[in-house]
């Protein structure tokens, strides 16, 4: 399969180089994506695509991983890109650590290499003689759950019962997210009755919180790491009949939550404006092209959809 | 003669044959129960009943295949598969509900049939192993999942297709009744059909089946459909628990399918076996799920408590079997 | 006679081995003089496996016996134990794997290694010395696959004596070979024995026990009942030692003539492998036999008419129409049944019972629509175990359990359940003991009397003689004689059965 993957970029890549070269040499920038699979990252493509036409100024060649893990193909889509002489590397890392030498020899090239979606480890990043305040283009995942977390909590009070589900341990984001769900749980004093993964996914999330509600009957909200558990977090609460007692809220606004949120069912979500990020991460790829010096965190907006934002 | 001592020999072997996994489970749910706070609860008793019931349903047709000393490694993805046809069967606005329904159930136990006809066809038509056609099938079927329903959750089903999936009848959910529905008549099929006597028959000895003047191919490649349209129905009943259809759902769905024979006996070279065990062993990874995070074990000691407990249930088999043997 | 008088190697006291339900052994006692060959004779389920397993650390012995290997308490508790003591068990079943070299598998537990690699030239010149021990004038290197079954034989023997061997026990060692490579296995194991090497020898060839062993042990019914010097024993001695009564004759005359009807006919059959096209026809009421060397395509040519393995052409007439064999399944319809010569691993399915098995070929007998009924089955099984005398508890027995000779007569009953007019046996009593034998001799008479035509393969000539009303000598691929009962000879078969392999 990675095989197959590879060969289809080789191929496409070198209709797309040799195209361009007949063309009047438009810059061609490489969008190194995660798991295309995840809704999320979809509509991120979707985004980058649609930019990409719009703007008509450059070349974009999008490539996508099977799953959230598969870091092999990114690094050796990374390598491609610059056999290829791309101008432009735009990559969302599966892992923080495992991508760094590739974007090494990718900035070493001349490639101006944009970081977004996930952080590069700061450690690696010194160890391979990278800056230290390497760019990086992104939400805060932290701000974001926090934002989230303070709605909930404004709406429960001070001291209310909650649940974290978290994401799958060992990713960044599942990390980040948690750190700024336990930001609120300090601030408002909450009562965490449990903090427990179920890997992102509906079914099990849905078992968790199921089995969750035996333990804790008097749980007033749930805090989940992203929507696809939000979901089986929400099913289980109603299964239970218990909709109107428990508050929920979840992360990355997917349409099935909007729907939730609008039906009252689940209180809110973090728009992190999925199909902005990639096209954010390019337009800050042309100022460094430009020759403008861009480093450190450049954040991209996250914001709270509640019924109220929703239209 | 000794008839009375044949007969209580006859009973101990039946016991320790079908029912030492079944001991195992016992135990388990008794130290749940005299531990855990609210396990041994009604509302708690269904809830494991709902969370088994998806995985009961995909380790009957498992069952089936792994009496055949196959395998089949993409139920999860076909799951995905069927739920993203069935789900845009369903919520299509240009069908009347009725319509709808039937369509969506048909659609995915079709596309469900259909997948294990191209497992088992493929398997038999080129002698490939089952393990490599179906881990083919696991991409092929997760790809056409995220292809048609461009990578999308689909949900918003009719209200009434949501309603039924959180009945019960009498306390047990109507998901659960479902299950024990398939597990009943697939045991049926297995122990009191021709079918399920040439499903252990080939099991055992293909080729002295093959030489009894009986088309194996057939039986075999039937035994794919038959776990495709479980599955299909597997999907069914996911959509009426959760209400979404996802193309990312249902990975390692196969895992715990396959732990779920395994626990209940089935021998993976095939011929030996039971749906009883089955069920049972769905049972009993149900029950470590809720029981284990009803005492409040965190996430990481939960899955090794998990993984050795398979183990055990496997190894203390092997002494049932010699045991039984014992009796036999 | 100076061999008996030696010490004894391996002495066995009052064992006992007691499987539920069955006695298998009962106080059993045994011994066995240093550097002799002794038989150990017995009808199947007299106790022989069982010994031998006891004595190769397959089973454990009920507690109460004893014994004693070269001069030393023996209880193996596994097969490797009795390795390292120095006994080595040759099964009828051979265990060799047939991807791997000759070398390679005879050393498999001990390669002789240079660091981390092996030592391929020290395997090769110690497998030629081990080999030419056997009287084997093979490459070292060559797959096992490639061998007849007569070398693998010889190959377990090599591996056998490969390690510090005291005691060989060859569990029925002819069952699978020609006269020829018989007699050239009884040469290499006196050899071995004026080497110095003792051997017990399981076989039902008792003209064999003559030829090599220098004492007789009978088992029956788990029971020792006797160990004697071979000379001075006469075959009947022996026969009703191991029976318990007297047989009037190896082999029952058969009385009725084969009618002149012809129920199959072969045309022109061409099969890959063969260059010669076989036609023949069977009549009803015929026993027709099929001689011939091992290799000699009887096998394959059976397998092809009843559409096991691929044909390339050919017609097949049953009852006067023309059939299209393809597989299994045509043949089956068509009123043809194969009892093949591997019964256990594709005449039964071992772990079911004895009344499934039997339904097997034909569930739809005792089903309606497709439920069986498990009472009905149970009757016909029953009915059919009655009327072929099958020695089991119940039918609801596994056929594992059942013996050679049992499982041989399921097999049967299948086929008669299933109603065939034509049974095709290959090799009907390998491995089955006379008792047995003559049990399904009497049986093969009676379903002629039913109509029934029945084609014989056999590697026993002397069978093949004294049961069939015709003989077709195979030779290479070719008939290349179809002899009338009144024109059997032993000499004449044979010469046919060469004719085509001396130019």
């Amino acid at each position: 399969m990675k095989k197959f993957l590879l060969c289809a970029l080789v191929v496409s890549l070198l209709c797309v180089s040799t195209s361009s070269l007949a063309a009047e040499k438009k810059p061609v920038v490489g969008l190194v994506m995660k798991s295309l699979a995840n809704e999320f990252f979809k509509t991120m493509e979707e985004g980058a695509r649609k930019f990409a036409a719009e703007d008509g100024t450059f070349e974009l060649i999008p490539v996508g991983m099977n799953s959230e893990t598969d870091i092999d193909t990114q690094i050796n889509a990374v390598e491609n890109f610059i056999t290829q002489k791309v101008d432009m590397i735009v990559l969302a890392p599966a892992d923080s650590v495992g991508l760094v030498p590739s974007v090494k020899k990718a900035v070493d090239a001349g490639i101006a290499v944009v970081n977004f979606d996930v952080t590069l480890d700061k450690k690696a990043i010194a160890d391979n003689g990278l800056p230290e305040d390497f760019l990086f283009v992104g939400p805060d995942n932290t701000l974001g759950s926090e934002l989230v977390g303070k709605y909930l909590a404004e709406k429960l009070g001070k001291k209310a019962k909650v649940i974290i589900i978290e994401g799958n341990p060992g990713a960044d984001n599942a990390k980040q997210r948690k750190e700024g769900f336990m930001k609120v749980v300090d601030a408002y004093e909450l009562d965490l009755l449990e903090s427990t993964t179920a890997h992102w996914e509906t079914e099990e999330a849905n078992t968790v919180m199921t089995n969750l509600l035996t333990k804790y009957p008097d749980v007033q909200g749930v805090m989940c790491a992203n929507d696809s558990m939000a979901l089986g977090v929400v099913k289980a609460i109603e299964a239970a009949g218990k909709i109107d007692k428990i508050a929920v809220v979840g992360f990355d606004n997917i349409e099935a939550c909007q729907a939730l949120i609008k039906e009252g069912k689940m209180l809110a979500t973090v728009d992190q404006f999925g199909p902005e990020m990639a096209a954010n991460a390019i337009k800050v790829g042309f100022r460094i092209l430009k020759g403008e010096k861009v480093s450190g965190w450049e954040k991209t907006p996250v914001e709270v959809v509640s019924k109220e934002t929703l239209r | 003669m000794q008839g009375k001592n044949i007969q209580s020999r006859k009973w101990l072997h039946l016991l320790l044959n079908e029912a030492g996994i079944g001991l195992i489970f016992v135990v388990l749910c008794g130290l749940f129960a005299a531990f855990v706070p609210n396990f041994a609860s009604l509302n708690n008793i269904s809830n494991i009943f709902t969370q088994i019931s998806i995985n009961t349903v995909i380790s009957t047709g498992m069952t089936f295949v792994i009496l055949l000393g196959g395998i089949d490694l993409s139920v999860g993805s076909v799951l995905s598969l069927c739920t993203i046809l069935a789900g845009m069967t369903i919520t299509n606005k240009a069908l009347p509900f009725p319509f709808a329904l039937v369509g969506a159930v048909g659609a995915s136990i079709l596309c469900g049939m259909i997948c294990g006809f191209f497992n088992g066809f493929v398997a038999e038509k080129w002698k490939v192993h089952s393990f490599v056609v179906t881990l083919g099938m696991l991409n092929i079927a997760r790809g056409a999942a995220l292809q048609i329903s461009g990578s999308r959750t689909i949900f918003s089903f009719p209200a009434a297709f949501n309603a039924f999936g959180t009945m019960a009848v009498g306390g047990v959910p109507v998901i659960f009744v479902m299950a024990v529905t398939g597990v009943s008549l697939g045991h049926f099929v297995l122990k009191k059909t021709v079918f399920g006597r040439m499903i252990y028959a080939i099991g055992n000895n293909e080729e002295a089946v093959r030489l009894c003047g009986h088309n194996t191919r057939k039986y075999k490649i039937s035994a794919f459909v038959l776990c495709g349209a479980c599955v299909g129905v597997a999907a069914v009943m996911y959509m009426l628990r959760l209400n979404i259809a996802s193309p990312i759902l249902g990975a390692g769905f196969e895992l715990s399918a396959i732990a779920a024979v395994v626990i209940g006996g089935t021998s993976m070279s095939g011929g030996k076996g039971s749906l009883v065990g089955t069920l049972i062993g769905a049972a009993i990874i149900g029950v470590l799920n809720n029981g284990l995070l009803l005492i409040g074990m965190k996430d990481f000691a939960r899955q090794m408590v998990t993984g050795l407990i398979i183990v055990a249930a496997v190894v203390l088999d092997t002494y049932r079997v010699r045991l039984s043997r014992l009796f036999s | 006679m100076d061999k008996i008088a030696s010490p004894r190697l391996l002495q066995i006291d009052n064992v006992t081995k007691t499987f539920p339900g069955v006695k298998a052994l009962l106080s059993v006692n045994l011994e066995v003089r240093r550097g002799s060959v002794h038989a150990l004779l017995g009808e199947n389920g007299a106790g022989k496996s069982t010994l031998v397993k006891i004595v190769g650390g397959g089973y454990l012995p009920d507690p109460g016996g004893s014994m004693t290997f070269d001069g030393a308490p023996y209880a193996p508790s596994s097969p490797y134990d009795a390795i390292i003591a120095g006994v080595r068990v040759v099964h009828q079943e051979l265990n060799l794997l047939p991807y791997l070299s000759v070398a390679e598998n005879i050393f498999l537990d001990s390669l002789p290694r240079r660091g981390p690699f092996v030592d391929y030239r020290k395997l090769y010149s110690e497998t030629g010395l081990l080999l030419s021990r056997v009287g084997l004038d093979l490459n070292p290197a060559s797959p096992v696959e490639l061998l007849s079954v007569a070398q693998m034989q010889l190959v377990e023997i090599a591996k056998a004596i490969s390690t510090s061997c005291k005691l060989l026990i060859l569990d029925e060692p002819t069952a699978s070979l020609s006269s020829r490579d018989a007699e050239r296995l009884f040469g290499i194991v006196r050899a071995l024995r004026d080497q110095g090497l003792t051997t017990i020898y399981i076989s039902h060839h008792l003209k064999e026990i003559y030829e090599i062993a220098d004492c007789l042990s009978i088992l029956r019914n788990g029971e020792m009942v006797t160990t004697r010097p071979v000379s001075g024993t006469s075959i009947p001695q022996i026969v009703s030692a191991m029976v318990g009564r007297q047989l009037d004759s190896e082999y029952p005359v058969g009385k009725t003539p084969a009618s002149r009807e012809t129920i199959m006919e072969v045309r022109n059959l061409r099969f890959d492998g063969n260059k010669y096209p076989v036609s023949f026809s069977l009549k009803k009421g015929e026993i027709l036999g099929i001689a011939g060397l091992i290799g000699s395509k009887r096998t394959e040519t059976v397998r092809a008419i009843f559409g096991a393995d691929r044909k390339k052409s050919g017609e097949v007439f049953i009852g006067g129409k023309k059939v299209d064999i393809r597989s299994p399944a045509d043949a089956v319809e068509a009123g043809l049944s194969l009892l093949t010569e591997d019964r256990k691993g594709q005449g039964l399915v071992l772990d079911m019972t004895l009344a499934n098995n039997v339904t097997l070929a034909a569930p739809d007998k005792v089903s309606r629509a497709g439920v069986i009924d498990m009472k009905a089955e149970r009757l016909s099984a029953r009915r059919l175990s009655a009327e072929l005398d099958i020695k089991t508890p119940s039918v609801d027995q596994l056929v594992r359990n059942l013996s050679g000779g049992n499982q041989q007569k399921v097999v049967l009953a299948k086929w008669l359940f299933k109603d065939a007019n034509i049974l095709i046996f290959d090799e009907p009593t390998r491995g089955i003991d006379v008792g047995a034998k003559y049990e399904i001799y009497l049986l093969l008479w009676t379903l002629l009397e039913k109509g029934k035509g029945i084609l014989i393969v056999s590697s026993d000539l002397n069978e093949l003689m004294g049961i069939c009303h015709r003989i077709l000598v195979f030779s290479d691929g070719k008939i290349t004689a179809d002899l009338e009962r009144g024109d059997f000879d032993q000499e004449r078969i044979l010469s046919y059965a060469y004719q085509n392999y001396i130019d």
